[in-house]
C-alpha cells in the first residue's frame, strides 16, 4: 500500500518540460496489445492499495498500480467479484491497465463490461493535473463522465492513478453446459435462454460445440438440468466438468490461443456476417452471444477492416506473432472520428507525451 | 450582424428547410416552449423550429453554424434542470416529430429509434417481443429517449439493470457543424476512445443525437413486489444497506416518506400505510425459483431491520397501484403544495440516515415541509420541498435550502445529481464538487467537440471565472463547515 500520485505526477512534470513521451505500464501483462511504442516507463505499480473496501456498499476503490489479483482476492473473501470479469493475462495485471485496456471477460453480456463497473477515477492529465470525476455512488451525472471515457483509452488521455468500482455479489451455484450444436444456431440458443429465464453468464462456440456457464442460486443451478431436458430436448447436451475453461478462455490460455498464429478480436453485431474471413471452423471462437470472435486467419488487415465496416463492427490484430509489430492494429477510423480523437487527445495532453502511438499513430 | 438580422436571416433560410407551420415565431407559438420540468428558469429563444427527419436536422444545423446561432435541443421538456432552457439568441430544436420506432430486433435483442420517441413507448412495443427496456424514469410515459441519452436518465430498476448508459449501443446524429457523427457500434464495444459514455449525460452540449440503438431485455418471468412499512426513516434507511449488504439485487427498491405516503394515497389509492413513518417498496424479479430464493431473504432481513409490517402484491393489478403510487408521487405532492423544487444529491446507502435527518433538521430550520420519495437502492435522494413562489423571498430561500442539501450530499462522498442533470439548476454546486482544474479539464471536453461553443452554452459547467464567488457564497450560508476537497486550496 503506497500512495505515489506525487511522484507519478512529478514524472509527468518533468515529461512536459523535457518534451518526452511516456509508456504508462503496469504490470505489463498487455504489453503486446496495441501499437508498439518505445517511450520512457512510466511504471505504475509504485502506485497500490485498495484503499476503500465497503462490502455493503457493493464498492472498491483502488490505486492503479494495485494487482488485479489482489483486488479478487479481497472481493472474494467476501463473496463478491468484478462483474466484468477482466482477463490477466499472467499474474502481474494491474487494476490501472484493467481500466485502461478496457477489456472485458466472457460475463460481458450478462453482467457487466469494464466500463460498466466504474463509478468515478482520479487522473493525471498530461499537464501534470491530478483531476477527479465521477464519485464513490452508483449514478453521477454532474459534469461529462470522463471517468467511463478513460477506460478503454490505453493511457491517451491520462495516467489513472485511482478509481472506484462497482462490484457484485458471486453467485452461490455454476453449472457449466456443453451444447452439440452447430455456431450459426448458437446464439439463437443462448438467446432463448435468456429470454426464459436462464441465469447464462458466459457462452463460447469453438466449431464443434457450445458452451454455457450458468451461475445463480444453490437450488435454482439444481433444477437446471430439469429445465434443460424439457425445453433443449432437440440439442444433446451434456455437464461439463473442467471448471478451468472459462478462466483459461478469457486468459487466453486454450490451445486456441497458443499456437504462434495471429489472433484478430472482432466486435460485430450478432447477427453479422464474417463467414468471409473464415478459413477453418476451428480457427474462431465465438463469445458473447456471437457478438465478439476470436479468429486466426492470414487475410491482410485491410479485407478484415473492410468486412468489419460493412458489418457495423470492428476489428483489432490482438496478437501479432507472425505479422510482428504492425503498425494498423486497430480498426482505422473515419476522418471526422480522428479528428475528435485528435481534438480530445489535445484537450487531455496537450503536449502529447502520454502514450503517444499506442492506439492510432499520431494519437 | 446585429440581432435583428440574424433573425430575419435565420428565419428566411429556415423556410427554404421546413414546412411553415414547423418554424415557429412570435411570442404565442413560442410561449409553451419558454421552459422544462423546472418552470421558475423560463426564456423566450429566438425561434424555434421542429423538424420531421434528420435531413432537416441536418441542414438547420449547419445553417445556425454558418450564422454563428446557438442551438438548444428540445426533447420532451420534461427535464427538471433546466437544461432545455432555451437560449434568447438562439434557436430550439424540438425533436418531438421525430418520434418513430425503426426496428425492433428480437434476435439481437436491440431496437433502433428517433430521439423523440416516448421511453414508455419502446418498451411497450417491444413487450410483443417479450422484451422490455430497462430504464425507465418516473416521467416515463412523456419524457422522450433523445432526452435520457442527454440526461442519462435513470429509473427504478436502475439498482439492478443499470442506467441509460448501460443500456445504449450507439448513437447517430450530428456534430455543432450539422455533420454526421456516429459514437458506438453495432457490438458491444467500439474503436477508438470510449465516446459514448461521454456524449451519455452531455446535456445536449456535445452533439444532437437523431437515432438511438438500445439494448432490450427478456421481460422476467416472475415479479413480486413487497411493500414494508417503518416506523422511523432510520430503520427504512437502514433497511436498505441491509438487503443490498445480504446479497440480494432488487429490481427496484424505492422509499417513501409520510409526507410522500400521504400525497401519495390521497392521488393513487395506491394501499399504502398512511400512519407509517416510511415505506420501502422492494421489487424482486427473475426466474421463479430465484424470485422465491430473493423473496425469502429479503423477508428475513427486513425483519430484522425493524419492518412494522411487510404485504407481498397479491395480483399483477395490486403491483401495479404499488408503483402507480410512487410514479405519481411527484404530480402527487404537486397537488398538496402550490410549487416544490425537487432535488437529486447521490450518496452512498450507508449515509441515507444521517442526510434525511438533515433534511429534516433543515426543513424545520426553513420552515418548508419535504416529501421524500426517492430510488433509495441507488442512493439517489430525491427530496421535494414544498413552497410557494408567489411568496416573495420563498423561492431563493427554497433554492438556499437546497444548495445546502446538495453540499451536505458531497460532504458524505456522494454528487450533486443523480439522474437530473445539472442544466441551470446545479450550475452553482458544480464548483463546489469539482475543482477549477477539473472544470477547466471540462471545458476543454465541449471545445474539442463543439469548438465554437453552439450546442447549448452555458449550461452544465459553470464558467471559471464564477466558480470562487460560488464557493465563496456557500461558505457564507453555513461558514463552519470546510467541504473535504475544496476547503483546502485545491
Ligand atoms: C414527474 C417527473 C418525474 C421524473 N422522474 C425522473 C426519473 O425517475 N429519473 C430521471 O432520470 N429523470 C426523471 N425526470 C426528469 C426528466 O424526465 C428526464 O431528465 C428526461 O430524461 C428528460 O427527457 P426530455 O425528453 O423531457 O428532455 P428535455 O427536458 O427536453 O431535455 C433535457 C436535456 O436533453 C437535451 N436533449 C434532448 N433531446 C436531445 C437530443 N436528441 N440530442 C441531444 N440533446 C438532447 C436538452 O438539450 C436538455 O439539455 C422526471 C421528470 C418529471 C417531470
Amino acid at each position: 500500500m503506497q500512495d505515489s500520485a506525487h511522484i507519478l505526477q512529478s514524472q509527468v512534470n518533468d515529461a512536459v518540460t523535457e518534451q518526452r513521451a511516456l509508456a504508462i505500464c503496469g504490470g505489463g501483462s498487455k504489453q503486446f496489445y496495441g501499437r508498439q511504442v518505445s517511450h520512457d516507463r512510466l511504471d505504475t505499480r509504485i502506485h497500490t492499495g485498495i484503499t476503500e473496501y465497503a462490502p455493503t456498499e457493493l464498492v472498491l476503490t483502488a490505486r492503479a498500480g494495485t494487482p488485479l489479483a489482489e483486488i479478487e482476492a479481497t472481493l472474494l473473501q467476501k463473496d463478491q467479484m468484478l462483474g466484468c470479469e477482466p482477463p490477466l493475462f499472467g499474474e502481474y495485471a494491474t487494476f490501472g491497465g484493467m481500466l485502461a485496456a478496457g477489456l472485458s471477460g466472457p460475463s460481458r453480456p450478462y453482467r457487466a463490461a469494464v466500463q460498466d463497473t466504474v463509478l468515478g477515477c482520479t487522473i493525471l492529465n498530461g499537464n501534470g493535473e491530478i483531476l477527479r470525476f465521477g464519485g464513490k455512488v452508483m449514478k453521477n451525472v454532474a459534469g461529462y463522465d470522463v471517468s467511463r471515457l478513460m477506460v478503454g483509452s490505453l493511457g491517451c488521455l491520462g495516467v489513472i492513478l485511482e478509481a472506484t468500482v462497482k462490484v457484485v455479489p458471486r453467485s452461490p451455484a455454476e453449472l457449466t453446459v456443453a451444447f452439440t450444436i452447430g455456431r450459426d444456431k448458437a446464439g439463437a440458443l443462448v438467446n432463448d435462454m435468456r429470454r426464459r429465464g436462464l441465469p447464462v453468464t458466459a457462452d463460447c462456440h469453438d466449431g464443434d460445440r457450445l458452451l454455457v456457464r450458468f451461475s445463480a442460486g444453490d437450488k435454482e443451478v439444481a433444477r437446471l438440468p430439469v429445465q434443460l431436458d424439457r425445453h433443449y430436448s432437440f440439442v444433446d447436451w451434456h455437464r461439463y466438468e473442467d471448471d478451468a475453461f472459462w478462466s483459461q478462455l478469457k486468459n487466453h490460455e486454450l490451445p486456441f490461443f497458443t499456437e504462434g498464429r495471429d489472433i484478430w478480436r472482432l466486435s460485430v453485431p450478432a447477427a453479422a456476417d464474417i463467414s468471409s474471413l473464415i478459413g477453418n471452423a476451428h480457427d474462431v471462437l465465438t463469445e458473447w452471444g456471437g457478438c465478439l470472435h476470436w479468429l486466426k486467419t492470414e487475410a491482410s488487415a485491410e479485407s478484415v477492416f473492410t468486412v468489419m465496416d460493412a458489418c457495423n463492427g470492428h476489428a483489432s490484430l490482438f496478437r501479432q506473432e507472425v505479422r510482428g509489430a504492425s503498425d494498423q492494429v486497430f480498426q482505422p477510423l473515419p476522418d471526422w472520428h480522428m479528428t475528435w480523437h485528435r481534438r480530445l487527445k489535445t484537450a487531455f495532453d496537450p503536449a502529447g507525451i502520454l502514450n503517444p502511438g499506442r492506439m492510432y499513430a499520431g494519437l | 450582424m446585429a440581432e435583428a438580422g440574424i433573425r430575419t436571416r435565420l428565419l428566411q433560410s429556415l423556410k427554404t428547410i421546413l414546412a411553415p407551420q414547423y418554424i415557429l415565431a412570435t411570442e404565442e407559438q413560442l410561449k409553451p416552449f419558454e421552459c422544462d420540468g423546472l418552470s421558475v428558469y423560463r426564456e423566450l429563444p429566438m425561434l424555434a423550429v421542429l423538424p420531421c427527419n434528420t435531413g432537416e436536422v441536418c441542414s438547420i444545423l449547419a445553417l445556425c453554424h454558418e450564422l454563428g446561432v446557438p442551438v438548444v435541443t428540445r426533447g420532451a421538456g420534461t427535464g427538471l434542470s433546466a437544461g432545455a432552457k432555451p437560449h434568447p439568441q438562439g434557436l430550439l430544436l424540438v425533436l418531438t416529430r421525430l418520434n418513430r420506432i425503426l426496428g425492433i430486433d428480437p434476435d439481437a435483442m436491440t431496437a433502433r429509434v428517433q430521439p423523440g420517441v416516448r421511453n414508455l413507448a419502446i418498451s411497450e412495443a417491444a413487450s410483443v417481443h417479450g422484451l422490455f427496456y430497462a430504464p425507465d424514469p418516473s416521467s416515463q410515459i412523456a419524457c422522450s429517449i433523445g432526452g435520457n441519452i442527454a440526461e442519462n436518465a435513470g429509473g427504478v430498476h436502475c439498482l439492478k439493470y443499470g442506467l441509460t448508459v448501460h443500456n445504449v449501443l450507439q448513437l447517430h446524429g450530428f456534430n455543432a457543424r450539422g455533420e454526421p457523427v456516429t459514437v458506438g457500434s453495432g457490438g458491444l464495444d467500439s474503436a477508438g476512445f470510449n465516446l459514448q459514455p461521454l456524449i451519455i449525460g452531455s446535456e445536449g452540449m456535445l452533439m444532437v443525437v437523431t437515432e438511438i440503438t438500445v439494448k432490450l431485455l427478456p421481460l422476467p418471468q416472475e415479479v413480486e413486489v413487497m411493500l414494508a412499512a417503518f416506523d422511523s426513516v432510520d430503520a427504512a434507511g437502514q433497511a436498505v444497506s441491509d438487503i443490498i449488504a445480504a446479497g440480494v439485487i432488487p429490481g427496484g427498491l424505492e422509499m417513501m416518506d409520510n409526507n410522500a405516503i400521504c400525497a401519495a394515497e390521497d392521488y393513487a389509492h395506491a394501499g399504502y400505510p398512511r400512519d407509517a413513518a416510511a415505506i420501502l417498496l422492494i421489487e424482486i424479479d427473475g426466474s421463479p425459483a430465484n424470485v422465491q430464493e430473493q423473496l425469502q431473504a429479503t423477508r428475513e432481513v427486513l425483519k430484522h431491520s425493524g419492518a412494522t409490517s411487510l404485504k407481498v402484491a397479491g395480483s399483477p393489478e395490486e403491483r401495479a397501484l404499488y408503483w402507480k403510487g410512487r410514479k405519481s408521487a411527484f404530480p402527487a405532492v404537486g397537488r398538496i403544495s402550490p410549487d416544490y423544487y425537487c432535488m437529486d444529491g447521490t450518496i452512498p446507502r450507508s449515509a441515507l440516515a444521517g442526510v434525511l435527518n438533515y433534511i429534516d433538521s433543515l426543513s424545520r430550520e426553513y420552515g418548508f415541509a419535504v416529501a421524500n420519495v426517492f430510488h433509495a437502492g441507488d442512493g439517489n435522494l430525491h427530496p421535494l420541498i414544498l413552497f410557494d413562489a408567489n411568496i416573495e423571498g420563498q423561492l431563493e430561500a427554497v433554492e438556499e435550502m437546497g444548495g445546502r442539501i446538495l453540499e451536505k450530499c458531497i460532504e458524505v462522498g456522494g454528487t450533486i445529481t443523480g439522474e437530473h442533470g445539472v442544466g441551470l439548476e446545479k450550475i452553482r454546486q458544480m464548483p463546489l464538487q469539482f475543482t477549477d482544474a477539473e472544470i477547466a479539464q471540462f471545458h476543454r471536453v465541449k471545445e474539442a467537440l463543439d469548438p465554437d461553443n453552439l450546442l447549448n452554452p452555458g449550461k452544465n459547467i459553470p464558467l471559471l471565472k464564477h466558480c470562487q464567488e460560488y464557493r465563496a457564497l456557500a461558505a457564507d450560508i453555513e461558514p463552519n463547515r470546510l467541504l473535504p476537497r475544496l476547503g483546502q486550496g485545491q
